[in-house]
């Protein structure tokens, strides 16, 4: 198990780098730089304006060059400097970074709180009333986009309660109900597509699992309904569940990019988008770098938990 | 929509008309020199008549885009002002109206067209204590000059030929421009990049997130991405304002945020779009302000020496203006806001030719007249051609759709090309376009909506640089350097009756700002300036 969690390890390294290389160059060959917008419109500018402002952002070396001043500033913690506010990428991203993984967390745990006994339930009662409305449910969860969700809760406890979600954030080691009442709606806007996913996962597992010989075995020889479920069949059920969840970790963090916009939260996604309509390069690659390397280590943990909870795959 | 009466901001002492203002530039007479721009009308957002006003209260305004940071110098975007404005002054300001008025400086006199001083007004203390004198403007002029981290010096096409300061006495600064340019007055006026601040406050702040000012409003904290809070100045140089005892600017990007935030009565007042204002229309718990702003829509296009397309034709140009009906622009766009705009936009001033010349001769829709003309240059049957524009905001690309289908009916053959706004901003400053559908918005002076016809310019230089007319380019340099208003207007004038005949650039319509607030708040107006300036004088009930 060790030599495997440190060979998953190791296949992180160059992951994050070819991530990192994709990421300065992704935004360096979109169209227009900061530069380009920070001048757009302005007839007044002059040429050795303009070079100041380039000078004074430092976009006056070659791309290997500036790669390389990047990386290994990143490499000691230092992201760069903010084009529009001058503040460091990594104080910023440091602020921003709670508020996702708070939102992702909620949005995680609804889903798997609600999506597994609901795909239980309706695996165990096929064909049923309960079976119906769930794979009806799980159906409409999937197809609804979650700024669509987001906006019509926004707009429906508006008119009907005349609520919404504190405007200003409120950390959660401040004042938990206050945090709790902000992130709700949002968690569940970008919940439901995972929890939908989850549950005709575990829908779909429990039948297979369920139908097996020792299932089978385990309730001739006596034992209760509720015990072969939850002992027997759930357990090797959640195993191709866990997969998907880490899979579903970076459709949750692509979610949170809009849905925090629309809450006005302002965390790494909010300042993700933020940072590309104003062409602000450090703020968007220590963003996307820190996305990505959320995803890698989501997925480096369901793979370790993978081998956990099946040995099988840590020995091959 | 509601559409209340009007009133404007509580007036500080009595209102000064150009007039009066140019005496106390010590040049009515002289004839050398004026003081720059900008009094007279500006159409001004209705805002509702109150009773006496209150003090005390709070209001909580949602910003549609975040401060970034409010720093006093060097701000690139408009949300930077929006989050520092409660806070600055500068040496002169403007009323609703644009109006322009002394704010720290109590005169200015113009002792030469490069030298002027300006007194500042005595007993006026920032946020700190520290009373203003001519060394906090210096050192202020020093770094408009220059803007420092976290501002940029991509702002410094704004700043005129300020070549230097000099502190006379502890109440007189000396201001010496390289040349005679007009631009001053409105530059300070505008006070987007020309704030006063005390002398040493980037050495003991950190400016991006703190600030000292003079501003009716002391800032309390601003977090980016969350908004910014202000608590009453109570020694604010205006008695008894401001009204309110707080401020809080919220940011809220989407409009359905917004929305929700007002019905929920988390926020007071919001800038929305038509339709999102028009979900408040009758509702009895809220008024909708409208206004139009310095933004107008421009359809611009290059001219360039070796090429020879149909529009370096002046007929076609023509054509294209006479093709174009703005009026239904305005209705399938706009639902019916908005107005005729020429190249300096209706509302800037005395400077805008009137509604009735735009409407009934420049801008006149001559379906008729348009195809003589087209017929006249040779192109009866039209021309293919392409026009970029912004992907978003989605307005230009309905304006665009509507333009396609007007210049169809001449022959033209439009194709629209929809771009990121980055790559747009990118290519329509290298001149890489044949059409561009694009926007302007607020400028100091009035020159900042002609610079690019003056033939030396960077812009010039890239879209223009075939085309030639000499009245024209005299006209721009010498409105640059005029510093006599009343002379200096007339030009314009002129010039803007040569560029509708060019139509270099076809300007379009001028859009109406919507801000919908909660009957609570009194006294508010949509800025023309696009700014909320309206706060610093609203009240609460």
């Amino acid at each position: 198990m060790v030599g495997f969690v440190a060979r998953r390890m190791l296949l992180t390294i160059p992951t994050v780098l070819g991530i990192s290389v994709v990421i300065f160059l992704m935004v360096r060959l979109m169209p227009g730089d900061i530069i380009d917008v920070l001048f757009a419109g302005d007839v007044t500018a002059t040429p050795e304006i303009i070079e100041q402002a380039r000078a004074q952002l430092g976009l006056t070396g070659s791309y290997p060059e500036q790669y390389w001043n990047w990386a290994s500033g990143v490499a000691t913690g230092d992201f760069g400097d903010s084009y529009r506010n001058a503040e460091p990428v990594a104080d910023i991203l440091w602020r921003a970074l709670p508020i996702t993984l708070e939102l992702m967390i909620l949005a995680l745990l609804i889903a798997v709180v609600v999506g597994i006994p609901l795909g239980v339930v309706s695996a165990v009662r096929r064909d049923s009333a309960s079976d119906y409305a769930s794979r009806v449910g799980g159906l409409v969860g999937i197809s609804v986009p979650n700024f669509w969700l987001a906006t019509l809760l926004l707009l429906f406890t508006s008119r009907v309660f005349g609520w919404v979600p504190p405007l200003q954030y409120t950390s959660f080691f401040d004042d938990p109900l206050t945090n709790l009442s902000q992130f709700a709606l949002p968690a569940l806007s970008i919940s439901v597509f995972t929890l939908a996913i989850v549950m005709r996962m575990v829908r779909a597992t429990m039948l297979e699992v369920l139908s097996q010989d020792y299932v089978r075995t385990a309730r001739a020889k006596g034992v209760r309904r509720r015990l072969v479920v939850y002992r027997h069949a759930l357990r090797n059920a959640l195993i191709p569940v866990v997969t998907v969840v880490g899979f579903e970790i970076g459709i949750l963090m692509g979610g949170a990019a809009i849905v925090e916009t629309i809450f006005g939260l302002p965390g790494v996604g909010y300042v993700l988008l933020q940072a590309i309509f104003n062409r602000d390069f450090p703020v968007v690659q220590g963003a996307t770098l820190l996305l990505a390397v959320t995803f890698v280590a989501a997925n480096l943990l369901v793979d370790i938990v993978y081998g956990w909870l099946d040995p099988r795959i840590s020995q091959e | 929509m509601s559409d209340n009466p009007t009133k404007d901001t509580p007036s500080e002492g009595h209102e000064l008309s150009r007039r009066e203002l140019l005496v106390k530039a010590g040049v009515v007479g002289a004839g050398a020199v004026a003081a720059g721009s900008l009094a007279g009308k500006a159409t001004a957002a209705p805002s509702r008549v109150g009773a006496t006003p209150k003090k005390g209260g709070k209001i909580t305004f949602a910003l549609e885009q975040d401060p970034v940071h409010i720093a006093p110098f060097g701000g690139i975007l408009t949300a930077n002002h929006w989050g520092k404005e409660p806070m600055y002054e500068s040496l002169i300001e403007w009323d609703a109206k644009l109006n322009r008025r002394p704010a720290l400086a109590e005169s200015w006199k113009v002792v030469d067209p490069r030298t002027i001083d300006f007194t500042i007004r005595k007993g006026v203390r920032f946020h700190n204590g520290k009373e203003v004198t001519a060394a906090d403007a210096k050192y202020s002029f020093d770094l408009q000059a220059n803007p420092p981290l976290p501002g940029s010096v991509a702002v410094l096409g704004q700043f005129p030929s300020i070549e230097s300061t000099e502190v006379r006495s502890k109440y007189v600064l000396r201001m010496k421009l390289k040349k005679p340019d007009a631009r001053v007055f409105g530059y300070l006026a505008w006070t987007r990049y020309s704030a006063i601040v005390p002398e040493g406050m980037y050495q003991q702040v950190n400016a991006g997130r703190e600030g000292i000012g003079t501003g009716p409003f002391r800032l309390v904290s601003f977090v980016p991405g969350q908004g910014v809070e202000y608590v009453a100045n109570p020694n604010y140089r205006k008695k008894g304002l401001p009204y309110l005892s707080a401020l809080s600017l919220r940011t809220l990007p989407d409009e359905q945020a917004r929305i929700a935030a007002l019905r929920a009565g988390a926020i007071d007042g919001a800038t929305l779009s038509a339709d999102g204002a028009r979900a408040f229309q009758g509702d009895r718990n809220f008024v909708v302000l409208r206004g139009l702003t310095a933004a107008f829509r421009e359809l611009q296009i290059t001219q360039k020496p070796g090429e020879t397309k149909p529009w370096h034709d002046k007929r076609v140009r023509q054509a294209v203006n006479f093709a174009i009906n703005r009026q239904e622009i305005l209705n399938r766009v706009y639902n019916g806001f908005g107005e005729y705009s020429g190249h300096v936009p209706p509302g800037y001033g005395p400077w805008p030719l009137t509604r009735a010349e735009l409407r009934n001769t420049y801008l006149k829709h001559d379906l008729a007249k348009a195809r003589t003309l087209m017929r006249q240059a040779g192109f009866a049957n039209g021309f293919d051609v392409t026009m970029s524009t912004f992907s978003t905001p989605l307005d230009f690309g309905q304006v665009a759709a509507v333009i396609k289908a007007q210049l169809d009916r001449i022959g033209i053959n439009l194709t629209i090309k929809a771009e990121e706004p980055g790559t747009f901003a990118a290519n329509n400053g290298a001149g890489r376009f044949e059409w561009d559908l694009t926007a302007r918005g607020m400028r100091g002076d009035v020159d900042g909506y002609v610079a690019e016809f003056n033939p030396s310019s960077n812009a010039y230089k890239a879209w223009y640089p075939g085309f030639k007319n000499v009245r024209m380019w005299r006209l721009v340099g010498n409105g640059f350097i005029q510093l006599d208003d009343d002379k200096r207007l007339k030009m314009y004038k002129e010039l803007q009756k040569i560029l509708l005949d060019e139509q270099l650039q076809v300007p379009l319509v001028a859009v109406t700002k919507f801000q919908v607030f909660r009957k609570r708040v009194k006294n508010m107006y949509v800025a023309f300036s696009d700014f909320n300036t309206g706060l610093k004088t609203a009240w609460v009930e």
